[in-house]
């Protein structure tokens, strides 16, 4: 009965939301296979063809239309994902490994990281570029200042990807590690660290992302080498062309690709994962 | 060293979390290659004491000595001491071998690969788990899970191994068995088992010394005989769930209870007057038999088949339940009827007696 009315308008919402969620992406991928040079990013479709991907390599014939300032920037930024992973990882492990035991102001610092997600990304940038133009006297590169305000970024979100994993963590197989000679530092090695390794590579996954497509905090805190948002922002000034669609296709795939590959990483830690379940059931 | 000589010594250890105090001003010597169990209700403190002991925890005061040493600053894998814990806590993610092998594996002795497996090898015959080896522990049952747990501890060669309520996640068959495989294991080896536990039979099975803690406070250690037959307080009386206790008045050479007034010869000190008769010491009958002491009228209310003997449940007119243990190689059980009043009775001689007055 209730089911009845209930049913069709959630079917009409989860639709809704499918539509809103990928509909951008797929007009996307229908124009990125607009006929070119001639045809601009508008429907209908002239003819369909693969020239905006082939223009994103350098295949075609030179034309009035500029290639992509992509490439560089392309390495930058994922350079500069994988820096920002590594260290807001290891940061969000050691700040929530801390948190296990309460220390004096634990509160205080947990709300002071956590607020650190919500101040505004432009002022952030801003922020620091001056901080490191006129009070430190460190030049802006992507590798310097980008680089630090990704951090400060992406670190909270690891930091409570973290936190719910240890949270759940029975830490009596540590004492157990302890108790039979094995130094803390070694427990943590062979114990802890692959026992919380799906909650890592959800944090590493979390940082490299959120870095990866980084625009406000960028904007300021670059420099003169931008990173790949900034670059295709950039493109959008001049004149809009497919190669831009052809492009976002090709990042898109990439995406899917990490995830793919975090999906694999996942299983295999998955029956390790279940392991620690069942013995908590028992506990 | 001697085998009068003690393994660890508690000097005055206190634990206080926040306002509570766990362990209050504990002093014990435990006595080398032994079997010790430690009998407490939950929220007395045993689990504190084991993980002062341990080193997982630090006491607020007091100092701990293990094989003569003062090891209160020494941190938990520097002390060398076992633990096996409720809840197992086995590495998920090794195998009953790697689980075994751990502790030579990661610790600062070297010892060669060779060993190491020989070692553990030895350690999986002697707790009977050859073929699981290379199973993970989500993949072996509770008692095998106990087992892996023992054998990892074993094989460090502890001279102390404390064990959290070891038995407490096994059903009861399997309780029994482990029972005496744990105090045959230990035999076999020169160490000291402390076995926590908040099961009187348990306690009393396993331990060559036991002692009563309560409220953060060893209040009574002995030979489980000792225990058993002569708890020094009500309170021990009371977890020993064996004993009918009674409250009532003490005067010069007489207890005032609700059984009326019986002589007294002997008296342990306590500040509260206590009358405590066992359960298989009391009897009941009917009106008009002859009685063996005091009586006590009381109206049935159930009973219990326990194989060996038969747990029949009394209420006096105070609704206070009374137990009445009768073992059957003493005879046939008598049939009683539900909500008939009958006599409890006993002789007086088996009765313990507290109160804060001596009796002459």
């Amino acid at each position: 009965m209730e089911s009845k009315t209930l049913k069709p308008i959630l079917a009409v919402y989860v639709a809704a939301f499918i539509l809103f969620l990928y509909g951008p992406f797929i007009v996307l991928g229908i124009l990125s296979f607009q006929q070119g040079p001639e045809g601009g990013p508008q429907f209908p479709i002239i003819e369909w063809s693969t020239y905006w991907y082939k223009h994103l390599f350098g295949l075609t014939p030179p034309s009035r239309i500029a290639p992509l300032p992509v490439g560089e920037a392309l390495l930058r930024s994922l350079t500069l994902a994988f820096m920002t992973m590594v260290t807001a990882t290891v940061l969000g492990v050691m700040a929530a490994q801390a948190f296990r035991r309460r220390f004096r102001g634990a509160g205080i610092v947990f709300y002071l990281i956590v607020l650190g997600m919500m101040v505004p990304g432009v002022l952030t940038g801003l922020g620091t570029s001056l901080l490191a133009n006129n009070v430190v006297g460190i030049e802006r590169h992507w590798w310097t200042t980008a680089f630090v305000t990704h951090v400060v970024y992406t670190f909270p979100f690891a930091f409570l990807v973290m936190l719910a994993i240890l949270n759940r963590f029975d830490g009596s197989v540590e004492e157990a590690a302890w108790s039979l000679g094995v130094s803390p530092a070694r427990t943590f090695r062979k114990v802890t660290f692959p026992l919380i390794f799906p909650g890592v590579l959800s944090a590493m996954l979390f940082a490299f992302t959120l870095s990866f497509d980084e625009f406000p905090r960028t904007l300021f805190a670059s420099g003169r080498d931008q990173t790949l948002p900034l670059a295709i922002y950039g493109t959008f000034s001049v004149e809009i062309h497919p190669n831009i669609f052809a492009f976002g296709v090709m990042t898109t795939l990439f995406s899917f690709a990490l995830l793919t590959v975090y999906g694999i990483l996942m299983g295999l830690s998955v029956r390790r994962a279940k392991k620690i379940a069942m013995q908590e059931d028992i506990s | 060293m001697a085998k009068n000589e003690s393994i660890f010594r508690l000097e005055n250890i206190t634990r206080r979390f926040g306002a509570l105090t766990a362990l209050d001003n504990i002093s014990f010597d435990a006595p080398r290659n032994e079997y010790i169990s430690l009998l407490g209700p939950s929220g007395s403190g045993k689990t504190s004491l084991l993980r002062v002991v341990a080193g997982f925890e630090k006491p607020d005061t007091g100092r701990i000595h293990f094989m003569g040493r003062d090891i209160t600053d020494l941190p938990a894998h520097k002390r060398g001491i076992g633990f096996v814990f409720q809840n197992f806590a086995l590495f998920p993610h090794l195998t009953v071998f790697e689980n075994i092998a751990f502790g030579l594996r990661n610790g600062t002795d070297d010892v060669t690969d060779a060993e190491i497996n020989s070692r553990a090898q030895d350690m999986v015959e002697l707790v009977g788990l050859e073929g699981l080896e290379d199973r993970v522990p989500d993949q072996i049952s509770g008692g095998q899970k106990q087992r892996v747990a023992l054998a990892r501890t074993l094989i460090m060669q502890p001279k102390l191994v404390l064990l959290d309520e070891p038995l407490g996640a096994l059903d009861a068959n399997l309780r029994g068995r482990m029972q005496t495989e744990l105090r045959q294991i230990r035999e076999r080896l020169d160490v000291t088992f402390l076995h926590v536990t908040g099961s009187e039979t348990e306690s009393l099975a396993m331990g060559d010394t036991v002692a009563v803690l309560d409220r953060g406070r060893i209040i009574q250690s002995g030979t489980p005989e000792q225990i058993h037959d002569t708890p020094s307080s009500p309170d021990v009386a009371l977890f020993l769930n064996r004993f009918n206790l009674f409250d009532g008045r003490l005067s010069a050479q007489s207890f005032q209870g609700p059984f009326g007034t019986v002589p007294v010869s002997y008296v342990c000190q306590n500040p509260k007057d206590v009358y405590a008769v066992r359960y298989d010491r009391t009897k009941a009958f009917r009106k008009g038999d002859a009685l063996p002491g005091p009586a006590l009228p009381a109206r049935f209310l159930a009973s219990e088949y326990l194989g060996s003997s038969i747990i029949s449940f009394f209420e006096t007119a105070d609704h206070k339940q009374v137990e009445v243990d009768h073992h059957l190689s003493f005879g046939d059980p008598d049939d009683y009827n539900v909500g008939e009043e009958y006599i409890l009775s006993w002789d007086p001689r088996h009765a313990i007696v507290f109160g804060s007055e001596v009796a002459a």
